[in-house]
């Protein structure tokens, strides 16, 4: 069982930072910034934890607000461009972020060992759940509290007029905007909102791993944070958790039997996924059938 | 009554059979794992070969006896964790869900110590809900980092007493070399820790002037203006700290741009058939500590056990054939059930088997261990030559 609630934990962290990456598509913006609000969310929260010895829930609100300031200052000038462009600069910032952390050393002595980040050689000793007696199952239910408060909350903003109006400047800019749309406004609370939620997502992950470096937040977390919503769909949140589980649950975890081959079947997978369900695993359809099922109705 | 009589003694042999059917349906699970893809791959693929050859030969001579007498053969599984920390901890957490008794590895040093992070960090601390699943690592060779948990314990060299004991070695036999350069795979956490840690400091410790180093990354593939940073030093002992895949993108540029130096060093996981495979006429003369060479009767049988499966031993898989059979005494000295409801007993006992072991036997002598669950192995200098790896000085000898 324990095995179950540690993967629930994964899957949780996981679909924080898909969130965050979800948000700001809505605006038709492909951001390759979230593994570095990730990373700064991770290791603030890991520093007021271990270094100034912080309760966890304070320590992860500091951390998301500190990478939602950042996202918005970042926002600013990063959403002048967009397309390729904006990837590119995205992706700069998160590698700017990821080599910040790969130089940057602060450590104090704690009893007879030193603790905090130490550049390349990473942050260890983030223990803060097993030091205070936190089982797997309370890991778990406390990461999926926060999970789906926040996709409840991203729920709600989708059906009220900040959805609509953030829906609308990913549809057609020039109509969004001919309707008054502030979309510089827009787009930089998008981020910023999506910052908050990718810092709440590393705050988490380094309490999971209990050591974080660099390597963590690379490429390859910025390419799955956008991976998942694309592959999920942006109809809904429900979309992105759906393709967190198949990519972590299942193409992850099921398919490791298979060594090297899993990762050539993992890229496959997901573009045979994408032919299928072009609009992603869980489109539009998929949502009024659930709708029907539960009898609401479409909004 | 006779009837009752032979309904009982039917009864009774179903029984006994049941039991010896118990008996011999027990096996000891040794989960090992680590990296089976990406670019480490061969590490994990030798470890495992080595693991099953090493559980091969104890179950031919019988296996493992219980605490009952009875004895029980080995069952080694391997899985994959992709030198990535996240899918360690989800490999390690499956492991301590199911019945193996101990796990063997990880491969990287980035996925160590994370692992040994969600482990109880005092054994038997009720106020640490860590794991308490005993994991005995081969290959993660970075240092300090079994002290993390006392569920944690290695069986690798400890690299700052090879280079230390190497740097005074090499002063002695290269009396005009006076000056030590850096190479460093700066993203690589053991690569990098080796370096400033052990040869940066061991080599000045040995009186050598170090003139600074060049840094490149694990997936660097040109790496023209570090060899210039190196040629430009003029330094007479070149110390590469880097794994296989880059140390030979270096020593090619190298030769190209016909670096001229003395004396050759690398990094302890380099003395490994990858490197030979990759760039055996550049790597020609380099200088290598490692804890394993075919140097002995036990040694060559490993290795060629290892080799039979598949595999090849090197310093870091031959210590999972160490591992295996510091296993087998310690679950023999303990009195392990290898039943269903014992493995978190099971676990416990080996666990503290482990702690309370001070020597054991490795296949190139006899091998300290610390109270931290860290090892003193012994050790021999190997150098590249005519494409293979021969014995250039044991310090032991």
């Amino acid at each position: 069982m324990d095995f179950y609630f540690g993967m629930a934990q994964l899957i949780g962290v996981h679909t924080l930072l898909g969130l965050s990456a979800y948000v700001v598509l809505l605006t038709g913006q492909v951001s390759m910034a979230q593994a570095g609000f990730f990373a700064i969310g991770a290791y603030l929260a890991g520093m007021l934890t271990v270094l100034a010895g912080w309760h966890i829930i304070p320590a992860m609100l500091l951390a998301a607000v500190a990478s939602a300031l950042v996202a918005t200052v970042v926002g600013f000038p990063a959403l002048r461009v967009k397309g390729l462009m904006l990837v590119v600069a995205t992706l700069a910032f998160g590698e700017a972020v990821r080599i910040f952390w790969f130089n940057f050393d602060y450590q104090i002595a704690k009893g007879n060992i030193q603790v905090g980040p130490l550049g390349g050689e990473g942050f260890k000793q983030i223990r803060y759940f097993p030091e205070n007696g936190w089982s797997t199952a309370d890991v778990a239910l406390f990461i999926w509290a926060w999970v789906i408060a926040a996709m409840v909350a991203l729920w709600w903003m989708d059906r009220s007029r900040v959805g609509s109006v953030l829906r609308a400047v990913g549809e057609d800019e020039l109509a969004a905007q001919s309707v008054g749309i502030n979309l510089t406004a827009v787009k930089v609370s998008a981020m910023g909102i999506g910052g908050f939620i990718a810092g709440l997502g590393g705050a988490i992950y380094a309490h999971y791993t209990t050591h974080i470096e660099h390597l963590n937040f690379g490429v390859v977390l910025a390419t799955f944070a956008i991976a998942y919503p694309i592959l999920g769909g942006l109809s809904s949140v429900i979309g992105v958790l759906i393709a967190v589980i198949f990519i972590q649950g299942f193409l992850v975890e099921v398919l490791r039997f298979m060594g090297d081959w899993r990762n050539l079947l993992f890229g496959a997978l997901i573009v045979l996924a994408m032919n299928v369900r072009p609009d992603g695993l869980f489109d539009a359809r998929a949502m009024r059938t659930l709708r029907r099922l539960f009898g609401t109705r479409d909004a | 009554m006779k009837r009752l009589l032979t309904i009982a003694a039917a009864v009774g042999v179903a029984m006994s059979v049941g039991t010896v059917a118990d008996a011999a349906d027990r096996t000891v699970k040794i989960a090992g794992f680590g990296a089976m893809s990406g670019v480490v791959r061969s590490f994990g693929i030798n470890t495992e070969a080595v693991l099953r050859a090493a559980a091969k030969a104890i179950n031919d001579a019988g296996g493992v006896k219980l605490a009952d007498g009875s004895m029980a053969p080995i069952e080694v599984s391997f899985d994959d964790d992709r030198c990535n920390a996240e899918e360690g901890i989800s490999v390690v957490r499956r492991l301590a869900s199911g019945d193996a008794v101990v796990g063997v590895g990880p491969t990287c040093s980035n996925v160590a110590e994370p692992l040994f992070g969600i482990l109880q960090a005092k054994a038997g601390d009720e106020g640490d809900s860590g794991l308490q699943f005993p994991i005995f690592t081969d290959t993660a060779i970075k240092g300090g980092l079994a002290k993390i948990s006392e569920w944690a314990f290695r069986n690798v060299p400890n690299e700052s007493q090879m280079y230390k004991s190497l740097f005074e070695w090499l002063a002695t036999q290269h009396p005009d070399a006076k000056s030590v350069y850096g190479g460093v795979e700066e993203d690589f956490a053991h690569s990098r820790f080796t370096w400033y840690k052990v040869m940066k400091t061991r080599s000045a410790d040995a009186g050598y002037e170090v003139k600074g180093e060049s840094k490149w990354l694990l997936n660097d593939t040109n790496f023209t203006t570090q060899v210039r940073e190196m040629k430009r030093a003029g330094a007479d002992i070149i110390s590469i700290s880097a794994h296989p895949f880059t140390t030979c993108g270096v020593l090619k540029e190298m030769a190209r741009q016909r670096v001229k130096y003395k004396v050759l060093v690398g990094l302890t996981s380099s003395s490994s058939l990858e490197t030979l495979n990759g760039c055996a006429k550049q790597a020609e003369g380099i200088i290598i500590p490692t804890s394993f060479a075919p140097v002995n009767p036990d040694a060559v049988a490993a290795a060629d056990a290892a080799a039979a499966l598949g595999g090849s031993a090197d310093l870091h898989s031959a210590a999972a054939w160490e591992i295996m059979m510091i296993l087998k005494d310690v679950i023999e000295a303990a009195g392990i059930q290898a039943t269903a409801d014992s493995v978190q007993a099971d676990r416990r006992a080996i666990r503290d088997g482990l702690a309370s072991l001070k020597t054991t036997k490795g296949l190139l002598g006899e091998i300290q261990r610390t109270a931290e669950g860290e090892a003193v192995k012994p050790y021999v200098y190997v150098h590249a030559a005519d494409g293979s790896w021969a014995v250039l000085h044991d310090p032991n000898a």
